[in-house]
């Protein structure tokens, strides 16, 4: 771990957010934070219910705009004010619900809203079903998973499968970056297991990750670093190696490490 | 590929489903159908069976359009009121002199201006789709009343009598009409991106959204879509009986809903079948031939109606495990397992 997190200071910088404020009436839910996600990492964002680390995703996610503060992608500045715009920015967000459409079956839930089609007729087209078909069982492989029921709707798989799913069509769009909340949430010990294996091959691709998780084990398993909230502020991002879950757990509670 | 799968937790019960879906109304109709011969040979000749078809023709016309809109999570309760409009209208304009041809081009126009109306209530005034078509069919009905009241138009050019009356070696023109119409509504539901948006937004209207799907403008095409088909079956119905009044088309949206949930698809959206519907519509038919050669009474063909569209759906809900007892003993899985209902709350 701290081999791969001390790899990432010479990596490129995917994200940086400089300075970003949010508040609801007077209350300063996210306060002047800035930090950087580089190529290839992950991060963790930890902190108590409230600390602001749902508001700080949401607005790099163009879920919810930031009052003041800069959002970089690769170098470039960009407004995200919408989800969509986000995701042409090249950040991607894995929701607690997943967004998928449980009665679609994997490769229509993969390709929804950017389906491959074939010309019939001029003005004609119809779905390719069988590439969309064939394309899906190739980014699902290159994660060493073969779901046995491609064609089945979705609602049928386990939570871990639509997990996959859902990382899948996220892969489609080239993403730079991929916000996870609580991606282990409800899942089982060897479904969870899957999913970090998942969170590593995305990580080994060169995609950066932020996941937010209240379970310190999974965190110290994934993280490259780890990005501590307190109160709306940023109080630390401290490298996985060198650090304890003590510590952590102190940093979240008191603010600091004595 | 070298690759593990992530669980096999989802076992044959895919295949069950199967059972009351497609193969499975196929099925029924067919025994059913032998059943009808034995007790009456009468039931069993060619011509019934055409006969049937015929019968059966408008009704599977507009049970394909009906499909997309109950798949997109909607309904339309307006379908036999627009025919009766849009056919007193028509057979006005026509009777008036306008060319047939320009006629029947009309008849398409205005029922896709009438599926746009609704569409726009629905997608973009946010009317729910019972409320916003239950309150076309009332309005739709008393302009076909302010149009033409108590006056029973008859008298159409044989040009378009033919689509209703024709026949092309032995095979009745609303037949083959219906069929083609099938082909076509499968292959668009099925094969096509807008297929594939119709059932996504009746599956899960905000991932929809978020994935990129127009949603708005999908669902006012469906009611569009619906509209033209809903002209197709009015042309077909007012050409074979020749004749067309403000009344025609009374409770007809009973009917074609009713086909439409025999054959399978989720009155809760995002799940359909085309073929279900076509033979939803058959089933529907050959009943109602039956119990007239029978000698049963019209408003027992009701009752019998009736109650094969509460069977029908309470199959549906059973085969989707909406009756957690019931599905429990009969798929002998738990209702509604913990991964069907994914957490949906707002992130802390």
């Amino acid at each position: 771990m701290a081999q791969a997190a001390s790899d990432t200071r010479n990596a490129a910088t995917v994200l940086n957010v400089v300075g970003l404020t949010k508040s609801y009436g007077g209350l300063k839910a996210v306060d002047d934070v800035s930090f950087q996600v580089f190529e290839g990492e992950i991060l963790a964002l930890v902190g108590d219910n409230g600390a602001g680390k749902s508001t700080l995703v949401k607005a790099i996610a163009g879920a919810q705009p930031p009052d003041l503060g800069r959002i970089e992608i690769d170098g470039v500045a960009h407004q995200l004010n919408t989800p969509r715009e986000a995701s042409e920015a090249g950040i991607g967000c894995l929701h607690q619900g997943l967004g998928l459409v449980d009665t679609l079956n994997v490769p229509e839930n993969v390709f929804l809203g950017r389906e491959l089609l074939t010309q019939l007729l001029p003005f004609v087209s119809q779905l390719d079903h069988r590439r969309m078909r064939e394309r899906t069982i190739e980014l699902l492989s290159g994660f060493g998973i073969s779901l046995p029921r491609l064609n089945d709707p979705v609602v049928r798989l386990s939570g871990g499968q639509r997990q996959t799913v859902a990382i899948s069509r996220l892969l489609l769009q080239e993403v730079r970056l991929v916000i996870m909340d609580e991606p282990m949430a409800a899942l089982g010990v060897e479904e969870g297991r899957r999913v970090l294996e998942l969170v590593r091959t995305m990580r080994d691709r060169g995609i950066s990750v932020i996941v937010i998780s209240h379970n310190l084990e999974h965190v110290f398993q994934l993280a490259d670093r780890i990005a501590i909230m307190k109160n709306g502020q940023l109080i630390g991002v401290v490298d996985a190696g060198a650090t304890t879950r003590d510590e952590i757990v102190r940093l979240i509670t008191f603010g600091t490490v004595n | 590929m070298k690759s593990e799968s992530i669980a096999e937790s989802s076992v044959g019960h895919a295949d069950r489903r199967w059972l009351f879906e497609g193969i499975g109304l196929t099925a029924v109709i067919v025994v059913l159908a032998i059943l009808f011969i034995l007790i009456n040979p009468r039931f069993g000749t060619i011509t019934n069976f055409i006969n049937i078809l015929t019968q059966a023709s408008f009704i599977i016309v507009m049970a394909v359009g009906m499909t997309f809109v109950i798949t997109s999570a909607g309904i339309d309760l307006s379908v036999g009121s627009a025919i009766a409009l849009i056919t007193v209208v028509t057979f006005g304009l026509i009777k008036g002199g306008l060319n047939p041809l320009l006629g029947v081009l009309f008849m398409f126009a205005f029922g896709a201006f009438l599926g746009f109306l609704t569409g726009s209530l629905v997608a973009h005034v946010k009317i729910p789709p019972f409320i916003a078509t239950l309150g076309m069919m009332a309005g739709l009905r008393g302009l076909a009343l302010v149009h033409s009241a108590g006056e029973m138009h008859f008298g159409l050019p044989t040009s378009i009598t033919y689509i209703g009356q024709g026949a092309i070696g032995g095979i009745p023109v609303p037949v083959i009409i219906s069929l083609a119409t099938a082909v076509f509504g499968a292959w668009l539901f099925n094969r096509t991106r807008f297929g594939l948006h119709v059932r996504a937004i009746g599956g899960n209207r905000e991932a929809a959204r978020l994935a990129g799907v127009p949603v708005n403008r999908v669902e006012v095409m469906v009611y569009v879509l619906m509209g033209l088909f809903t002209a197709l079956g009015g042309l077909i119905m007012m050409a074979r009986i020749d004749s067309t009044q403000a009344t025609i088309g009374n409770a007809m949206e009973i009917h074609v809903i009713s086909a439409v949930i025999i054959g399978g698809t989720s009155l809760f959206g995002g799940r359909g079948t085309v073929y279900g519907s076509v033979l939803g519509a058959l089933l529907l038919s050959m009943m109602t031939n039956a119990l007239i050669i029978a000698g049963v009474d019209f408003f027992w063909q009701l009752v019998v109606m009736g109650g094969i569209v509460l069977i029908a759906v309470a199959i549906s809900n059973l085969r989707e495990q909406r009756i957690p007892l019931l599905a429990h003993i009969i798929w002998r899985r738990p209702s509604g397992g913990a991964d069907t209902k994914p957490a949906q709350g707002p992130a802390q």
